[in-house]
């Protein structure tokens, strides 16, 4: 009797988790879940559609979800790709794993950040700053442009995250297309040469900055907010923003389309929900990010794109360089 | 001669009394045979006498030497000069047969160790398995290296539990015989406990009872076989 | 003797493990081989220094662990004072929190004590925190080992030399399969370990293969480079195969096999110091910084806490359950098809998978089940357990097959001889006399079927909340305290779960106590 009702309960449980109604859309995200998870749940109370999330971190450098779906080609599990940057769509899109889909809402979506193919599309975007810590450097000492960084004073006082890995990688690879190889590589030895912290991650920039171990240090809007909310002694600021500067690199979310998976309508769906206006005031809302909807209500003190400069980026240019460059990467690195 | 002195032993395990205020002598040179039903505490006695146990009260003295006082061990079991067999042997697995034999002397940095090992193991027709681990051997070769690495010592007492369990009759009786031997020549004090009673009386000068935790009778062989004691008479079926 | 029809369904049952456990990474092996473009698999002489001072990093970790590890089994197991059980049941939970929270603690811990932490950004950082978090794998067991040995043969010993000589000569000695054992697990557990040197910034052979799959996205490279680290881990474990099969095997005692326990009488003070700022440094200091970050939030984030892991705790038992019960069944199989039956390649594979990085595990699963004929595995959380199973069974194998040598054939022939069949022989002999080796084992299991992360990321299905998971991936960007508080729930629901695990595997072990 007690082995029958254990056995049932095994198969109870088993099937439960496994799969639910035909209703439902998985999606593979690399968005902190703590910020996209109540997104995805709004869709799935306003659609009656179950959401199935896969969830990663860049913190580890979404290993979890890019591996999966590179394993997964043959026999695709996840129907919308949700990164927080283009370059892994890029990159999927190169092994022919996304498909095209112009979703009627990427209308509203300026044409420099959605791909030229359609398998990918933008929305509310992250920009690299500076973040600082009041108590050790003043707004007026700060540097004003990424060339600052390699002045002497501030000699072994400043971090970049690991620049192998996520938006840190994607900044510097801009940096290779706007600058050209040489200059680049330049202004990478002459960081190496001024002791630049490598930190393991922007948050872990981000904890440094907090506790005081570092000046500054690069890292992404979300993070600076955060670090604003945790502690009283941080804040950031963009760089090159004075007239004739690159600008700052602007990165948006990016959405893509799985080729042949198993719930494309409900995946399309859930991108022109993602693609909207009120997703973007949301993510405005809980992290700063920048919306690319004109109209788009954004709450105060939340940088807007009206009021910084962006830096001019290809971002398929981009993502080939940072194919590219990464051996070299690696090797500064190692050095 | 008194070389072991057992003076009101009590001992308790999980609870149960053991031993229950016992008085022993072991006279020198002589060989006791401990008997008594299972459980009734002759292998606590035994290893009282080596240290490996402290008693709740009471004391024990060797050469009239206190050596255990009421939860205390005055001198710890390698500096109380005796040997000890276990039942189960306690041959080291990890050592050869040579190695188990001489550890002891090793220890003491003894220079002669490897002829007195030698002629140990000649003595005892183990010769030809120096060089093999514990579990190469047979079981009365076993026993005759147990035997042998208690002896290269040269111990004044000598403790037997159960020596010899597990081997055919004629091989107990070599092997009995043959300690018995080396005991008259080296005069050393012998206490053991054996189930084969025959075997454990006809070898020995002196016995002891135990029952139930507390001494029955003890004395010259001859006494104690002799005795009225009821529950004697009965256990020992002689 | 074994009957060949036993015989026969020890083989079908072996292979019928080797196809579900170990066949995706022998096909994910095989792709690798198909698709190589260069011929050659001699590693460059920079990997190849790598490889040298990931060893020599490992190697330093498993040396102290081991010293530590062993001194606290000797004292836990071996050593009656007051306060000791207590020790070594807090000595454990290190092993109850991932690596990369230790990681975070004590750099916290360093700040909030020194105002820096620059100092552990280093080999020495990596070195503090896994000797931390491994010594009580050494300590649990040498300390079985050490209660196994049987008490005549140290007291044997103790009747012709010291103490501390017997201790040194014959009790050491005696359980140097156990220390070589952990020794080699320690040193295989650190050397694939990613989180921990990922975190200082140190770069290790395991890094360069994550770098490989997460930052180039270059399959064969990195499969290659796992291929290399298996092959290292693989023959360090050989070797101590090799030593274990010379070695003699403990004679089964007749009477009072019980271990010999000693009083503490000598250093008393010192003795209770050193454990105290053991327990220091390797509890106090990290709970301590977690419960401060928990508490330094705008608002008590508990209830937040327990609310996002609600509907994770349920799953994440069952699982583990299911995935203890299935590995202790796998290795209960193993360890007796390989003593009884002489059939070792169960044990070779459980090897092979242990000492196989857990990322390319994941990518191995992903290969194989995620087709439409096996989507019932890979679209259930039976692929979670497969996992667990292929991490974790080789470490089962070894407890249980240690279990089981300590019975003898004559126990089963027994049996045989007044007419019990096969079934019965195992329900009602075998099992019974193993059951404190499967209750350890279960225990063991269940914990780190708990905390597995590495692979279950890579395959769980979609929509699947578990513990590990939920801490994992939200601990990016959420506050420090709601992080802080959220690894505190989970230990804390760990640990109450260990209790009542604790608690039934005590009476089950009593019950089924033979001395």
């Amino acid at each position: 009797m007690l082995r029958r009702g254990f056995l049932a309960l095994i198969a109870f449980v088993f099937f439960s988790c496994g799969k639910g109604t035909k209703n439902e859309v998985v999606v593979y995200c690399t968005v902190d879940q703590v910020f996209s998870e109540p997104i995805l749940k709004d869709f799935q109370s306003k659609t009656g559609i179950t959401v199935r999330p896969v969830f990663d971190t860049e913190e580890t450098k979404s290993t979890g979800v890019m591996n999966r779906l590179l394993a997964e080609q043959n026999n695709p599990q996840c129907d919308v790709f949700w990164s927080g940057d283009p370059v892994r769509n890029i990159v999927l899109k190169s092994r022919g794993i996304t498909d095209a889909y112009n979703a009627k809402a990427t209308r509203q979506i300026p044409a420099y950040f959605k791909d030229s193919d359609d398998h990918w599309t933008g929305f509310s975007a992250r920009a690299r700053v500076l973040i600082y810590n009041k108590k050790l450097i003043k707004k007026d000492s700060l540097p004003k442009g990424l060339n600052d960084l390699t002045l002497k004073h501030f000699k072994g006082r400043f971090a970049i995250a690991n620049p192998l890995f996520g938006t840190t990688t994607f900044q510097i690879a801009a940096l290779f297309t706007e600058w050209g190889d040489d200059k680049a590589k330049q202004w990478m030895s002459l960081l190496k040469r001024n002791a630049v912290i490598i930190a393991s991650s922007n948050g872990d920039v981000k904890k440094r900055t907090m506790t005081g171990e570092i000046l500054f240090g690069l890292t992404d809007t979300d993070d600076a907010f955060e670090a604003m909310k945790e502690s009283a002694d941080v804040d950031f600021i963009f760089l090159d923003q004075q007239p004739e500067s690159t600008g700052t690199l602007v990165m948006p979310n990016a959405l893509s389309i799985i080729k042949k998976s198993p719930n494309q309508e409900n995946g399309k769906k859930l991108m022109e929900y993602l693609l909207s206006k009120e997703t973007e005031a949301k993510l405005a809302k809980s992290c700063a990010q920048m919306p690319l909807i004109k109209g788009t209500e954004v709450p105060e003190g939340i940088p807007s794109l009206d009021r910084i400069i962006p830096m001019k980026v290809n971002y398929d240019e981009t993502a080939k360089v940072l194919q590219e460059i990464q051996p070299w990467l690696k090797q500064w690195l190692e050095k | 001669m008194t070389k072991v002195l057992v003076e009101n032993i009590a001992y308790s395990k999980e609870g149960r009394d053991i031993l229950k205020n016992l008085y022993a002598t072991f006279p020198s040179g002589g060989v006791t045979s401990i008997l008594g039903p299972t459980g009734c505490g002759k292998t606590t006695l035994l290893r009282l006498i080596a240290g490996l146990e402290v008693p709740h009260s009471g004391q024990i003295l060797i050469d009239g030497k206190l050596v255990t006082q009421s939860n205390k061990i005055l001198i710890p079991p390698n500096k109380r000069n005796l040997g000890f067999v276990f039942q189960d042997l306690a041959l080291w697995p990890h050592f050869t047969v040579y190695k188990n034999i001489a550890f002891g002397l090793e220890e003491r940095k003894d220079k002669m160790t490897r002829d007195k090992v030698m002629q140990m193991l000649e003595e005892f027709g183990i010769t030809d398995q120096a060089k093999k681990f514990p579990h190469e051997l047979s079981g009365g070769q076993k026993q005759l290296v147990a035997i042998a690495r208690s002896l290269i010592l040269n111990p004044s007492i000598l403790i037997l539990d159960e020596p010899v369990s597990n081997l055919d009759t004629q091989l107990e009786i070599k092997i009995i015989e043959h300690l018995k031997k080396i005991q008259a020549e080296k005069k050393f004090t012998m206490l053991w406990v054996m189930h084969n009673h025959k075997l454990a009386i006809d070898h020995c000068d002196f016995v002891m009872v135990i029952n139930n935790g507390k001494v029955e009778e003890q004395g010259t062989k001859e006494n104690v076989l002799k005795t009225n004691n009821q529950f004697i008479n009965q256990f020992i079926h002689y | 003797m074994v009957r060949k029809i036993t015989l026969i369904v020890h083989y079908i049952i072996s292979a019928l493990l080797a196809f579900i456990l170990g066949a995706p990474l022998v096909l994910l092996l095989f792709n690798w081989v198909i698709n190589r473009k260069e011929p050659s698999f001699l590693p460059d002489s920079g990997l190849l220094f790598l490889i040298g001072s990931s060893l020599l990093l490992s190697t330093t970790v498993a040396v102290i662990a081991t010293i530590v590890g062993t001194s606290c089994g000797f004292l836990f197991y071996k050593i009656k004072s007051n306060g000791f059980p207590t020790y070594h049941n807090i000595l454990v939970i290190p092993l109850l929190i991932s690596p990369y929270i230790f990681a975070v603690a004590w750099r916290d811990a360093l700040y909030l004590l020194f105002g820096q932490y620059a100092s552990i950004y280093s080999i020495w950082g990596v070195i503090i925190v896994h000797v931390i978090i491994f010594f009580p794998i050494v300590m649990l067991i040498t300390g079985s080992a050490l209660s196994s040995i049987h008490s005549t043969l140290e007291e044997a010993g103790v009747v012709i030399t010291s103490f501390k000589k017997t201790v040194l000569r014959i009790i050491l000695p005696l359980i140097k399969h156990s220390i070589t054992l952990s020794f080699l697990l320690v040193l295989i557990f650190s050397l694939t370990d990613f989180s921990v040197p990922a975190f200082f910034g140190v770069r290790t052979f395991t890094t360069e293969i994550f770098t490989q799959f997460a930052a180039f996205y270059n399959y064969q490279q990195a499969i290659e480079q796992s291929i290399i680290l298996l092959l290292v881990s693989c023959s360090l474990i050989l070797l101590q195969f090799r030593y274990l099969a010379k070695s003699p095997v403990f004679a089964i005692g007749q009477k009072g096999s019980s271990s010999k326990c000693h009083e503490l009488t000598k250093g008393k003070k010192w003795i209770h110091s050193s454990i105290a700022f053991l327990i220091i440094v390797t509890i106090i200091f990290p709970v301590f910084i977690l419960i401060y970050q928990s508490l330094s939030g705008s608002h008590s984030y508990f209830i937040e806490a327990l609310v996002s892991l609600k509907g994770a705790i349920g799953k994440s038992f069952f699982l583990a359950f299911c995935g203890a019960l299935l590995i202790t069944a796998v290795a209960m199989f193993t360890s007796y098809a390989e003593l009884r039956s002489d059939i070792r390649l169960p044990g070779a594979m459980l090897l092979f998978l242990f000492v196989t990085p857990s990322t390319v595990l994941g990518i191995a699963y992903i290969y194989f089940y995620n087709t439409s004929a096996t989507a019932f595995v890979y679209a259930s959380p039976i692929v979670i357990i497969l996992g667990y199973a292929a991490r974790f069974s080789f470490i089962a194998h070894k407890i249980i097959g240690n279990g089981l040598k300590q019975i003898p054939l004559s126990m089963e022939e027994s049996g045989e001889l007044v007419g019990i069949n096969t079934y019965k022989r195992y329900t009602k002999l075998l099992i019974p006399l193993l059951t404190p080796s499967l209750v350890t084992t279960f225990l063991l299991s269940f914990i780190l079927c708990l905390n597995e992360l590495g692979t279950t990321i890579m395959v769980y299905p979609p929509g699947t909340e578990l513990m590990p998971l939920k801490v994992y991936t939200i601990s990016a960007n959420a506050p420090v305290a709601l992080t802080s508080t959220m690894t505190l729930v989970n230990l804390i629901v760990i640990l109450l779960a260990i209790l009542i695990f604790y608690y039934f595997g005590k009476r089950i072990k009593t019950r089924f106590h033979y001395d």
